[in-house]
């Protein structure tokens, strides 16, 4: 595929990327031979600030996974997410709101 | 025999729909509980056949025009298959029928099966009969049956959240078929036809301030139908409540068949294609939106639905760009987003059907229990990303380049971030469910059945030879493309010069 300056070939590319990935496991695997992933109690009891905490409760909460980029966007989740609230009023007003935006515009761009 | 194709592919799935009771009757007196399933499988894959026998007569450039009853067009009904409605027809029959083979165990533990059967085959029937329809009044009706259909489906389960969900559905649904109704209304006491390949000779004809209503309220219409930003509102509940096979039904067949009868009205039939800049506007805002509200989302059907709604963004972008690059890379990104947006969906309904949640805080370290679902569930997050050398690259890519050209960079380049933010949530949603701790209770969670991979292997097969050997997409694409593009070989084949 030619687009514009530059080339791209998927196939060479593939080839590439999976010679990148097959390299990446073999680092992995040799990395894993040359050190122990064992902490002890002592160890994971002073990282977790003192607490026992079970593997299965170390799960990130997906909501608020990425909330660095919530808070880059908060106006957007302030003002959007709630007018997704699942209320069937709300969402006719969507889409009255969206008929006249679509109106108003297909207007503008026959006029 | 290939004469009589378009309208084989209409009425197979139709009749094969009334023909569902009498079998269930029989089956049930020879205790062959599943003849239903299988007869619906057999039923769509006979139509991928008859669509796909009708490549070699449209791929050429050629137009297969079927007169209903013999009767001429404008007066009489036709059918008319061009590359744009095959590859669009192709798209639904092939994703119907990957759907019922998936559902032959997906919803084995369900009731009432044979409704089931009945629903899909109707949807089925009526998202082709929009496809292959060159009647605009006639567009409608199988734009209702479809609707209808999907509507049940949604409530299949008869729990109160697909029950409220398809409530919700059918209300905004109807009121997008209204809009339609109503403009195919305005446009016949206008023009007094409802071909459309006649209507499309007459309209060039009327003032424009005169189709502004008309359009506006079909475009609306149609726009409720693909979860165009700001009429999605249905779409995230609907998807979320709906079985895992209905949602990716309505991912992959509905909504492409939603978004042929949008760029054939606006485009072929209005050519409109001033229109074209407000569509790719209304991409990016859908694709910004889908894209900000899926990085938020517990439940992963939920996350899809979002995410469903953001590609559908990309599609308009490279439609609305109106350039022969972009709206090939937009039919490019269609197809491919049936590919790996079924396969999601798939993937979603495996982990429900083993585990009974998509809740992704109630989820981990699947990968080790469901290895393959794991890995195909990666090919497609990272298809639907546009990380090479997937599928979703090469359209995207294609749909970039294209707005570059146009010299719409900055489009390009909102585009290219809410890509980002793609790979983004769906690397949250691989870590929540593949990756980590697993909680103590899903340590014996087994691999979905192999009927249910089956479909799965498939598209991600398609997914990475899409992505390997771009050209053979695009190939598929092009044809479509010309015939978008060419409004009065259209009109010639069909109305053959009147």
């Amino acid at each position: 595929m030619e687009f514009g300056p530059g080339f791209w070939g998927p196939i060479v590319a593939t080839v590439v990327m999976l010679l990148g990935a097959g390299f990446a496991y073999l680092m992995l695997l040799g990395g894993r031979r040359l050190t122990k992933e064992r902490p002890s109690i002592a160890k994971r009891s002073t990282y977790g600030c003192g607490e026992e905490v079970k593997p299965e409760e170390v799960i990130a909460d997906s909501e608020q996974f990425y909330s660095p980029v919530r808070r880059v966007f908060k106006p957007f989740y302030r003002y959007v997410q709630p007018w997704h609230s699942g209320k069937l009023n709300t969402y006719l007003l969507w889409v009255v709101i969206g008929f006249i935006v679509i109106l108003v515009a297909v207007a503008l761009v026959l006029r | 025999m290939i004469e009589i194709a378009p309208i084989m592919a209409v009425f197979l799935p139709l009749f094969g729909a009334f023909l569902i009771p009498i079998i269930s009757m029989v089956s049930k007196r020879f205790h062959a509980e599943r003849a239903c399933n299988w007869f619906t499988v057999a039923i769509l894959i006979t139509t991928l056949a008859v669509v796909a026998a009708m490549g070699a007569a449209v791929w050429g450039g050629g137009i297969m025009v079927y007169k209903l009853g013999g009767w001429s067009p404008p007066w009489g009904i036709v059918l008319a298959v061009d590359g744009l409605n095959l590859l669009i027809a192709l798209i639904v029959a092939g994703v119907s029928s990957l759907v019922a083979i998936y559902s032959l165990v997906y919803m084995r533990q369900e009731t009432r099966l044979d409704l089931y059967c009945v629903l899909l085959l109707l949807v089925t029937a009526g998202a082709m009969g929009i496809t292959l329809t060159g009647d605009i009044f006639n567009l409608y009706v199988f734009f209702e049956i479809m609707s209808i259909g999907s509507y049940a489906l949604v409530a299949f389960r008869r729990k109160w959240d697909s029950v409220e969900a398809g409530i919700k559905y059918m209300i905004i649904g109807s009121f997008g078929t209204s809009l339609i109704l109503l403009g195919i209304a305005l446009l016949y006491g206008m023009i007094g036809s409802l071909t459309i390949a006649d209507l499309a000779q007459k309209l060039g004809q009327v003032a424009a301030s005169d189709v502004v209503v008309p359009l506006a309220l079909l475009i609306s219409g149609f726009g409720i139908k693909i979860a165009m930003v700001p009429l999605h509102a249905w779409a995230p509940d609907a998807y979320q409540a709906a079985p895992s096979s209905i949602s990716a039904l309505l991912a992959g067949a509905t909504t492409t068949a939603g978004l042929y009868a949008m760029i054939r009205v606006v485009y072929m039939m209005f050519g409109a294609f001033g229109v074209g800049t407000m569509f790719a506007i209304f991409g990016l805002v859908t694709m910004v939106l889908g894209a900000l509200m899926a990085l938020t989302q517990r439940d992963l059907k939920r996350l899809l639905a979002y995410s469903g709604i953001s590609q559908m963004g990309y599609v308009l972008l490279g439609v609305g760009l109106g350039t022969a690059l972009g709206v090939q890379g937009g039919l490019f990104h269609l197809l491919n987003n049936a590919i790996f947006k079924v396969l999601l969906f798939m993937c979603a309904g495996a982990i429900l059907y083993r585990v009974g949640t998509t809740n992704l805080d109630e989820l981990g370290g699947l990968g080790k229990n469901m290895p393959i679902t794991a890995g195909l569930f990666v090919i497609g997050a990272l298809a639907i990303s546009g990380v090479p050398p997937l599928n979703g690259f090469a359209s995207k890519w294609t749909i970039y380049i294209a707005g570059i050209e146009a010299g719409k960079a900055v489009f390009s380049l909102i585009a290219i971030i809410m890509s980002v933010l793609t790979l983004a949530y769906f690397l949250k949603a691989i870590n929540a469910i593949f990756l980590g701790q697993r909680p103590k209770r899903l340590q014996n969670v087994k691999e979905a059945p192999l009927t249910m991979l089956f479909p799965m292997m498939l598209l991600a097969v398609l997914c990475i030879v899409l992505g390997v050997l771009p050209s053979l997409g695009i190939d598929l694409v092009a044809p479509a493309q010309g015939a978008l593009m060419n409004q009065s070989g259209y009109i010639n084949a069909v109305l053959g010069g009147i």
